[in-house]
């Protein structure tokens, strides 16, 4: 009998492994945890044909939405990890809110991450109209009290931005001299510095790159160390915070936590054939995004990097949600 | 450029087969898709989304545009022969255009339903073209002080569709409230009512809870009775709306596309509050006031004209503002950021040949509408005739598969089917659905624009007058707390 199981365990692990050799045999499901429409969706559907192309099957990209990206994220974190369902990971669901919600039901531990492929640069913008015309004002108004900043929501990258932003800046205690106004999605929030709500909001630059161009908001810093095409802005760099850096939103894909090796191997040079492409390359830039394609090593150590960043800043300012 | 040269250029880009034709094909998926239970408009949008990246900006653009419109007119199809609202947005038209299907008169009820959608569409449209500006830059002035006014006075609806007894209305609504705010805290990020279930973090699915509220107590009826329904008239027979009925209505119709239009146009309502409050204005200055709730073709009128007048005023602060006025908005601002253009006063400027081509296709597309709602609901009148036992499994199925494809979530189907045991309680005992959702959907709304405005304030309640549409709404409630008090006295008198 035991004889029997070792033979079948053996056998077993023999047809597994000579599965993934010819991985992927069926198409693969996409899980992106955000709505149609929004960044990450339009991202992950752009890079779709190039990788379809890739990668010789279909993938089939479903929007599983709700919570900040953790509806979505659970639902991979529970598949099989066979390389047959993988995730459109994103900033807030993979880095952000992992650092400040205790009670997420995944941690970073649960999810391999086999590629970050897209850069989104963050930007700081207030209404023209408010007087604030530089970082100084806006820390020097904090100062005075009464400042308040829009976020998609607690546990957003918005949220973590500008608290990060303003805690860099000098600001002692940001959440205290500053009040945060939780939006609900990323619209919302723009709309909210328009119309007076929320003074200011730190983002990715694509999504508030119109408002910047229609000149219904005025840009304060870019996070990168580059200069950003549109915005009128120091860069986090020229205003000597070049630990601001950290700060940008990103895009990747992931499965749960025991992707074979060889599964994630293949899709390392699967999206090194399909951001490539000319098309999406063109496509990507011209929304503001910086297509940087890390295999996955590095989108591993560059997620975690950023998420210890976050959190050691939640854990000093007592921003974890326990509840 | 002129005005004249501006509508040449417009004209130019959209003079051509391919965009009518796309068009055409949207408003022709949006009915259909709209016209299933469970699908919405908003998945119907979601769904055509991807096919819009490689065509034309324009073409694409016509496409989802037809889609929404489409969807929104198709909804309520389903919600007048089967109960079951296509899109939530067509809550309203189930109060009185199911009870007319009941009486055979699903054929007028349905004319009436297009009649309605078509006026407030082209009323919409010419909003969007005329007033664009002036209603952006009012919207504008909407912070959540001011929301959470319109709210307050939005809430008393309730009254009005509560049927015969305020109190069933209210335990209705205040069910309804509380299941909304399961999730998570907006402003603390700490999870409500989730009993650590992953998949109760979102809330629940509002497509799940319509459609068990809805439709699945139907299914559940007929399970319950398969016979009870024979002998009653329920064939489209060859009732079909008279222009005097039209005429009729027309106020209401009216009434109730300028109400969709205001809401339409102030970022974050959407459109079923519109049709409710359309039909609850209807209803409170109706001569057949009685009437209302068991079969008033005006009803149907004036919940229609409330959704399809929103369809097209989300577009103002789309395209004058660059923010999108709903959930279907925000995936149509998807499709201008695909092809590299930026909704908002600078494309006034620099794509003025796009934003006129606009224009013509939503002044086309209301034609198209009528003309592909007319047929549809000649094809869609079978349905009525189908036997009911038949009818009810294939409603069960399709409603699966709609709720399950919102979210591609098993959980949402729990979700769906525990709302229908609790929607058919509700049935049982006399208790209307329709304030549920109204709390549904508001109660959120009410609560996070309470907090916002706290928080903007540092916690002065003075904040909630802080100006003149402040002002208006309160009084609005009150005029509306008054008659609500007023006809609960005479109703005890009498």
């Amino acid at each position: 009998m035991n004889k029997f199981v070792k033979l079948l365990t053996v056998s077993l692990g023999l047809t597994a492994s000579a599965a993934y050799a010819d991985y992927p045999e069926r198409p693969i499901n996409m899980v992106i945890p955000y709505g149609a429409g929004g960044a990450t969706d339009i991202s992950a559907r752009t890079i779709a044909e190039p990788l379809g192309n890739a990668v010789g099957r279909p993938l089939v990209m479903a929007n599983v939405t709700g919570a900040g990206g953790a509806t979505g994220s659970v639902a991979v974190q529970n598949a099989k990890a066979d390389g047959y369902t993988m995730l459109f990971a994103r900033v807030g669901s993979h880095s952000v809110n992992p650092a400040m919600k205790a009670t997420l039901p995944y941690t970073l531990d649960d999810f391999r991450f086999v590629t970050v492929y897209e850069i989104n640069p963050a930007a700081c913008a207030v209404a023209p109209d408010s007087g604030i015309n530089s970082m100084d004002d806006l820390v020097a108004k904090v100062a005075e009290g009464g400042v308040t900043y829009s976020s998609s929501g607690v546990g957003s990258f918005l949220h973590i931005a500008a608290v990060m932003v303003l805690d860099s800046f000098g600001v002692e205690n940001p959440l205290e001299q500053a009040t945060h106004i939780p939006q609900k999605g990323g619209g919302a929030a723009a709309t909210a510095v328009l119309n007076g709500t929320a003074t200011f909001l730190c983002t990715n630059s694509s999504s508030i790159a119109s408002f910047v161009a229609n000149g219904q908001l005025k840009p304060l810093m870019v996070t990168t160390a580059e200069p950003v095409v549109g915005f009128d802005a120091p860069t986090a760099n020229e205003l000597g915070k070049p630990e601001l850096n950290q700060l940008v939103g990103w895009t990747g894909i992931a499965g749960p936590a025991g992707l074979p090796d060889d599964v994630a191997a293949k899709w390392g040079d699967w999206m090194a054939e399909a951001t490539k492409d000319a098309a999406f390359l063109e496509k990507m830039t011209s929304r503001g995004s910086v297509i940087e394609l890390m295999d996955p090593e590095s989108a591993n150590e560059f997620i975690r990097g950023q998420y210890n960043k976050f959190r050691s800043l939640v854990d000093r300012l007592g921003m974890r949600i326990e509840g | 450029m002129s005005f004249y040269d501006s509508i040449l250029a417009g004209i130019s880009l959209v003079g051509n087969v391919d965009a009518f034709l796309s068009l055409f094909i949207g408003i022709v998926v949006g009915v259909i898709g709209g016209a299933i239970p469970g699908l919405s408009a908003t998945m119907a949008v979601a769904l055509t989304l991807p096919f819009t990246f490689p065509m034309q900006p324009i073409n694409g653009i016509l496409l989802l545009l037809g889609v929404y419109k489409g969807g929104i007119f198709g909804g309520s199809i389903p919600a007048i022969l089967i109960k079951t609202p296509g899109t939530p947005a067509s809550s309203a038209t189930i109060l009185d255009g199911y009870p007319l299907a009941e009486k055979g008169q699903a054929g007028k009820a349905l004319g009436m339903a297009l009649w309605a959608s078509c006026t407030a569409d082209v009323v919409s449209n010419l909003s969007l073209i005329l007033f664009a500006g002036w209603l952006a830059s009012f919207a504008l002035n909407f912070g959540p002080p001011e929301f959470f006014a319109l709210i307050f006075f939005s809430l008393t609806i309730i009254a009005g569709v509560s049927g015969d007894s305020l109190l069933r209305g209210t335990l209705s609504a205040v069910a309804g409230l509380i299941l909304a705010t399961v999730g998570l805290d907006l402003v603390y990020g700490t999870n409500r009512f989730t009993f650590g279930d992953s998949n109760l973090m979102g809330g629940l699915n509002f497509i799940a809870v319509l459609i068990g509220l809805f439709a699945i107590p139907e299914v559940i009826a007929m399970a319950w009775d398969p016979t009870g329904h024979l002998g009653k008239a329920r064939s489209l027979g060859k009732s079909w709306v008279t222009f005097r009925e039209y005429k009729d209505s027309f106020f209401s119709i009216i009434r109730g596309s300028i109400i969709g239009v205001i809401l339409g146009s102030i970022p974050g309502i959407g459109a079923a509050p519109s049709a409710f409050l359309s039909y609850s204005e209807a209803r409170r200055t109706s001569k057949n006031k009685e009437n209302f709730g068991k079969g008033e073709i005006e009803g149907v009128a004036a919940a229609e004209a409330g959704n399809n007048g929103v369809a097209g005023a989300t577009l103002i602060p789309l395209l004058a503002l660059g923010v999108p006025g709903d959930v279907i908005t925000a995936i149509i601002i998807g499709a201008f950021m695909i092809h590299g253009l930026q909704p908002g006063p600078m494309m006034f400027v620099l794509n003025v040949d796009i934003i006129y081509g606009l224009f013509i296709g939503l002044i086309v597309s209301s034609v198209m509408l009528f003309a592909v709602g007319s047929v549809a609901i000649r094809a869609f009148r079978y349905v009525a005739d189908v036997p009911k036992r038949i009818l009810m499994p294939a409603v069960l199925v399709l409603c699966i598969y709609g709720v399950f494809a919102v979210n591609n979530n098993m959980f949402d189907v729990g979700v769906m089917f525990a709302m229908g045991w609790l929607g058919y309680l509700m049935v049982r005992t006399r208790i209307p659905a329709a304030p549920f959702l109204i709390a549904f959907i508001l109660g959120p709304l009410l609560e996070d624009n309470f907090r916002q405005s706290m928080l903007m304030s540092g916690g002065d309640v003075s904040v909630f007058v802080r100006g003149p549409i402040t002002w208006a709404f309160w009084t609005f409630s009150i005029i509306a707390l008054f008659a609500i008090y007023k006809s609960i006295r005479n109703a005890k008198t009498a």
